[in-house]
């Protein structure tokens, strides 16, 4: 049988034997994405990703709008991880606008975005877990996430999709007693987070799964151009908030978290061990954020930028996140371009599943951290 | 660790839980509390006031009639329009006030931070379904009143894990 697939997606037949099977685009075990795979028997072949459905215009659409007024759609395409996604946006438009940030608003996003942080990685830690079977890794990170929820929800007034920076600093600032509120929340957390080894982490049904399954040399990775928790799990020390600090991340105290194996279970295994290193941040930033001041410098409406063009980084829930903002002395910037870890990582997806079986192709293809619709855009 | 260790550390972990209170929040009967009245904003600082953003608040007292809100909307939503209101205000020569779509409204609350009136404000009232597209329409008489909620749960973390109380 063969599918009638468009030109650049027809994928060479060799044998009688191969099979082309179509995983998606409804598919719950793709997200809104295809998987062409051709199975030999229970083997796969090849496989061959095709993205594209829930493309938006996201970037098209930031053309036609203000700098203040593209905050509300940006951070559409992640709405669980929207302060991530905003965050290299807010820095590149500061820079063209030439805007100092206050130190106090600095902390307060560092904090919203690790809290944003939690609760993208919470959501595909269950996700991974129902792809894996697992239902209690379903229902506990989606339990948890709600502590993170119900503290952004008192920081910025959404549960979602936040719409809480802007350039010049954040929105609002942080309610009172917001700190006691937090440190409590993030301390239960830390006991919670540990019970997840226990069930999920230490299983040996999850290892068998998933150890030495969809392996990624150090090599590959750095051929392939992954990003974030693939790369780190792969061998290979990069975070941005290491690297390149944006705000306050230089004076923080926290650690990025390598494993040598860059195999799925490693690649699952990244996101939880950073989360740890998130509640470290959001305490550290908590002790150490200025007590008062200003959180939020005035601007002029419709603010104008130069002739010149900029491009930001932060490091993401699913790695490096870029934003290339060309402007043309217009209220509306000229260009907007995001640039997500999501589509790096997709590139490794028919590397890894080469020669796997096909049941393991979901605990492959969500270790990868990818997010469809951001990746579309 | 061996395989029959494992799973029994797992299995225990989940027995544990049996002994825990339910975490989850029982929707209609229970509601979140949230900080404050709603998100508001001062123009003259510039800084918001933290709080939840839901329907809107209008006070006819203080909308001039400026538009600043359903500009600010354009980029966003539409979900402004603006519309003729039968009072007459000295402060509102055109006698036009928002009317806001709720099938429309991202509740980004940037038309809050358009206002240089103290006209428009967010209240803590997120229950806004309705059984028509039209009844979704808020006009300036309806966004006068202000909402009755009751809204008390908390996350409260005991020894024996957290609930909602």
């Amino acid at each position: 049988m063969s599918a009638q697939l468009p030109p650049g997606l027809q994928l060479e037949k060799t044998d009688e034997r191969i099979m082309t099977l179509n995983v998606g685009p409804q598919h719950p075990g793709s997200g809104h994405m295809r998987i062409i795979v051709q199975i030999d028997g229970d083997y796969i072949v090849a496989c061959d990703p095709d993205p594209g459905y829930v493309h938006r215009g996201e970037e098209k659409m930031a053309e036609y709008r203000n700098y203040i007024t593209n905050i509300p759609h940006l951070e559409r395409p992640v709405i669980h991880d929207s302060c991530n996604i905003l965050y290299p946006y807010v820095l590149g438009v500061e820079d063209l606008l030439g805007i100092e940030t206050p130190e106090r608003a600095k902390y307060v996003r560092v904090i919203a975005s690790e809290l944003n942080r939690c609760v993208y990685t919470l959501y595909w830690l269950a996700i991974y877990g129902i792809f894996l079977g697992h239902s209690t890794m379903f229902m506990w990170p989606t339990g948890d996430r709600e502590l993170f929820i119900d503290l952004l929800e008192k920081m910025t007034g959404a549960r979602v999709t936040h719409a809480y920076m802007v350039p010049g600093g954040v929105r609002n600032d942080l309610p009172a007693n917001f700190e006691d509120v937090c440190l409590r929340q993030v301390d239960y957390f830390e006991k919670r987070i540990a019970e997840y080894a226990d069930v999920f982490y230490d299983n040996p049904i999850l290892i068998s799964r998933t150890e030495n399954t969809g392996v990624l040399s150090r090599t590959d990775a750095i051929r392939l151009g992954v990003t974030g928790s693939v790369l780190r799990a792969s061998g290979i020390d990069y975070d941005i908030r290491k690297r390149e600090p944006y705000d306050v991340y230089d004076s923080l105290d926290f650690e990025t978290n390598v494993l040598r194996a860059g195999d799925a279970y490693a690649r699952s295994k990244i996101p939880w061990l950073d989360m740890m290193e998130s509640c470290r941040i959001i305490r550290d930033a908590l002790s150490k954020m200025p007590k008062s001041g200003s959180v939020r410098v005035k601007l002029k409406p419709n603010p104008k930028g130069g002739m010149e063009s900029v491009y930001r980084r932060v490091e993401s829930g699913r790695g490096a996140l870029g934003c290339h903002i060309v402007s043309r002395k217009k209220p509306e910037p000229y260009r907007v371009k995001l640039s997500v870890g999501s589509f790096r990582n997709l590139i490794a997806l028919p590397y890894l599943l080469k020669g796997e079986r096909l049941g393991n192709m979901p605990s492959v293809y969500w270790s990868l951290n990818y997010w469809p619709v951001e990746a579309d855009r | 660790m061996g395989t029959a260790t494992g799973i029994i550390r797992a299995l225990n972990s989940g027995v544990r839980h049996i002994a825990r209170k339910r975490f989850t929040l029982r929707y209609p009967e229970q509601k979140l509390k949230f900080v404050g009245d709603g998100y508001r904003y001062d123009p003259i600082t510039g800084v918001g006031i933290a709080g939840l953003k839901g329907r809107h608040m209008l006070f006819h007292d203080h909308c001039t009639g400026c538009q600043l809100c359903s500009i600010a909307c354009e980029g966003v939503a539409e979900a402004i329009g603006m519309v003729k209101v039968p009072e007459t205000h000295k402060h509102n020569k055109k006698s036009i006030m928002p009317q806001i779509d709720y099938g429309k409204c991202v509740f980004c609350g940037l038309c809050v931070d358009a206002c240089p009136f103290y006209a428009l404000y967010m209240s803590n009232d997120y229950e806004l379904s309705s059984f028509t597209k039209e009844g979704l329409i808020y006009t300036p008489a309806q966004l006068q009143v202000k909402p009755y909620v009751s809204q008390d749960a908390e996350i409260q973390i005991t020894d024996r894990g957290a609930t909602h109380g």
